[in-house]
């Protein structure tokens, strides 16, 4: 029985290497220059950032945010937007975002563009035009059922362009394939205030459906607006099984 | 295949002018009054048949109109012309004369379009084309007629590319505007030599100087019957007897007063054409044209240290048609690369049918914009300001693109105003100091709402069918109505912030207060986070 040539070398070493190496081709470079601007992924909260792949929410690829409730999964989309940094296309058919509210994410006025596309193939057009160009952060796009053709191609334009981009859409059917690297549903969660006269610190609850190369994975979180810091609640985080990307 | 500007003059130089067109411009510098360097000289062309031979139809046809209980015609064609037909005859005596004529009712709007369209067909000779009444059109052509190969080639090819569209015109070279249009109207056509327009402007009848016609009925009774005898009379004795209005007729015909030419587009800051043989069809074709006349622009404007604002493309079909296609950047660019990107989105419009023989590239508005490097591959701050400027303008080309500044007021509807994507943004002290939603609905629902106290927060709100149970309240926020802007009937609004039992939360508002017997209305305005 021959023995395997000496100079063999460790096998899955060669093989994550090689996977590496068409991951890096297949983005088109984006992560470099990401890399090289020093970049990286969009943090969300130190519990949450741990358990998915790329230590955070990453840039140069498409997020989908299904709005159980539409003030919560609007303020995780405002706090997402706001931390990518750089300028933020809002795309929608009518585009109702209002910076007195955004603002206190953090998302300034002078970061905000509004584009108003009421056709779908407009607004598709525009969010991959905005996904290619280096020059954004990030671009959001409110819209309604996408199919998975369109929604690839809104995850290559993002790999090729480093934009982060976000779609916020209904939770309508949440069981439809998708071509985005992740999968939110945002709900409201009772706030924990004492009083019935004060609100207090709004609550979300964060599910994780699908997460490319990850695990999916459910929070109730606390939005500190003081400290514009996301808390999770360690006794509620607990972990659900992988679930294949269909 | 392409000519650019320069076409080699297909006539021999008439013996009319004489002389070499540069020894003519020597020549007319004295007569002009050295007012600049270079003579006006101007062409003038009245269409008197262009309402009827606009339609292009074949056989005999006329134009009537309804003057008071009569219809009469207006305008007949040639062939109409020939069997007995003339204008302001009656309809029913048309008919008796010519039975199959075709009879189209005026359309006074349709022919101003008409001629706006063959005026923008004209500015392929020149930038400068004024629009004169409803039959004329008025040339600046000094400085280009050498493009053509000198005036009287260029005169006869306007002649044969008007002829060619099928209208009968009459086509005048003169020193002045208001003298080449008295030529025309009187029906001369032909090139007045610089310095001989009082001559020959002398010998023509009083429809020249189109005047009224009791004026010109005036004018006979006393024995003038052409421009000269009335110039050869005592200024003041005319002055006091016809009005001023005869003398600057006068005036401008014999070229002693000058008569500005209104252009109907403005002239451009820069501008490239190209001619083409062979007329252009394809879509390749066409961005090939494009990409030709853009390198163009872009040299001329790096040269010049500017930036195009702006960009016109002007294409002129072979039959006649001219059209436009417009972009317009938020920065000033010369970036050959994205100009032709904007385009590429807009060319679908361009209907070639048969064919463009000729396309023109112009920059109406430039900015200065100096000292960019171009095509570095670096990524510095301006750079990327740069890429997204492009980002934007190629979004604007589609669709809205805005963005929104703090206003002085606490209206939410009022609080925002939109401003250009390319404006900066300034934040007002302290705009933003109270929890607001992030998205601020545009048709607020009305829901209905239960509260103990009428002045009290809700404590059951009824959204649809659903009735909810609130858990925690905010508030209120009373915002007055701006008295100042807004009508005397408007009533104060009471923000809560309130938070249901499913934990959303909702930014509702009272409307005034309940009025006796009825309930307070309630509406949504937004979904806090």
């Amino acid at each position: 029985m021959p023995a395997p040539p000496p100079d063999s070398l460790d096998r899955p070493a060669v093989i994550s290497a090689l996977r590496a190496r068409i991951a890096r081709m297949e983005r088109a470079g984006a992560a470099e220059a990401l890399a090289a601007r020093g970049e990286d992924a969009v943090p969300l909260a130190p519990a949450i950032d741990s358990g998915l792949p790329w230590g955070g929410l990453p840039r140069a690829a498409l997020h989908e945010v299904l709005a159980a409730e539409p003030g919560a999964a609007g303020g995780f989309a405002a706090m997402v937007l706001a931390r990518a940094g750089g300028t933020v296309l809002w795309i929608a058919p009518e585009p109702d975002a209002w910076p007195p509210g955004l603002a206190r994410f953090g998302l300034t006025p002078d970061r905000l563009v509004l584009v108003k596309a009421p056709r779908e193939q407009d607004a598709l057009w525009a969010m991959e035009e905005t996904l290619r160009c280096p020059a954004v952060g990030a671009a959001l796009l409110v819209t309604g059922e996408l199919d998975l053709t369109a929604a690839r191609r809104l995850q290559l334009a993002a790999e090729a362009g480093g934009v982060l981009g976000l779609l916020l859409r209904p939770d309508a059917d949440g069981a439809a394939p998708t071509a985005a690297l992740t999968r939110w549903r945002i709900g409201a969660a009772p706030s924990e205030s004492p009083s019935r006269h004060e609100l207090g610190d709004p609550a979300w609850s964060l599910d994780l459906l699908r997460c490319r190369g990850g695990r999916g994975g459910t929070w109730r979180a606390t939005w500190h607006e003081g400290q514009a810091s996301l808390v999770t609640e360690e006794s509620a985080a607990r972990r659900t099984p992988v679930r294949r990307r269909a | 295949m392409r000519r650019r500007f320069c076409r080699p003059p297909r006539m021999a130089m008439p013996s009319l002018l004489g002389t070499e067109p540069a020894e003519a411009e020597k020549a007319s510098a004295a007569p002009a009054g050295g007012a600049s360097a270079l003579p006006r000289r101007v062409l003038a062309i009245r269409l008197p048949r262009f309402p009827v031979e606009r339609l292009r139809r074949p056989g005999p046809v006329a134009i009537w109109a309804q003057q008071g209980s009569r219809r009469v015609l207006v305008s007949v064609s040639e062939a109409a012309e020939t069997a007995g037909l003339e204008t302001g005859q009656t309809l029913a005596d048309a008919q008796a004369i010519l039975p199959e004529v075709v009879l189209v009712p005026e359309d006074p709007a349709g022919d101003a379009a008409a001629l706006e369209r063959l005026a923008l067909w004209a500015m392929r000779f020149t930038p400068l084309v004024g629009v004169v009444g409803l039959d004329g059109l008025v040339l600046d052509i000094a400085g280009v007629e050498h493009l053509f190969g000198g005036e009287a080639a260029l005169h006869a090819e306007m002649r044969g590319r008007l002829s060619r569209q099928g209208l009968s015109a009459v086509v005048a070279v003169a020193g002045t505007a208001g003298t080449a249009l008295a030529l025309v109207r009187d029906g001369w056509g032909g090139i007045v030599p610089p310095g001989q327009e009082q001559a020959t402007v002398a010998p023509l009848s009083l429809a020249a100087l189109h005047l009224e016609p009791a004026l010109i009925r005036v004018l006979q009774g006393l024995g003038l019957r052409s421009v000269g005898t009335v110039a050869a009379q005592p200024r003041p004795a005319l002055a006091r007897r016809c009005g001023a209005g005869l003398m600057r007729a006068l005036d401008e015909a014999l070229g002693l007063a000058a008569r500005p030419i209104v252009p109907i587009r403005p002239p451009p800051e820069m501008a490239a054409a190209r001619n083409f043989v062979d007329p252009v069809v394809t879509r390749d074709g066409i961005e090939a044209a494009l990409d030709g006349l853009l390198d163009e622009l872009c040299r001329a404007l790096r040269e010049a240290g500017r930036g195009a604002r702006r960009l016109l493309l002007r294409a002129c079909r072979v039959d006649g048609a001219v059209q436009e296609v417009a972009i317009g950047t938020g920065l000033a660019s010369r970036d050959r690369r994205h100009l032709a990107r904007l385009f590429r989105e807009k060319l679908e419009t361009l209907a070639p049918d048969c064919g463009f023989d000729r396309m023109a590239l112009e920059a109406p508005m430039t900015d200065p914009l100096i000292g960019l490097q171009e095509d570095l591959g670096t990524a510095g701050r301006s750079e990327r300001r740069e890429e997204l400027a492009q980002l934007l303008d190629r979004l604007s080309q589609r669709l809205p693109v805005w963005r929104l500044a703090p206003r002085a007021s606490h209206w939410p509807e009022r609080a925002m105003r939109r401003v250009n994507a390319f404006e900066a943004i300034d934040t007002l002290e302290g705009w933003n100091s109270r929890p607001r939603p992030v998205r601020l609905l545009r048709r607020p629902p009305y829901v209905g709402a239960v509260a103990l106290l009428p002045d009290a927060p809700p404590s059951l709100l009824r959204i649809g069918r659903d009735s909810l149970r609130v858990t925690r309240a905010e508030g209120p926020e009373r915002f007055e109505p701006e008295w100042w802007r807004d009508r005397p009937d408007r009533l104060f609004r009471d923000y809560y912030r309130v938070e249901l039992s499913t934990g959303s939360r909702l930014w509702v508002c009272r409307i005034g207060f309940a009025e006796a017997g009825t309930e307070a209305r309630w509406a949504l305005h937004g979904h806090l986070p």
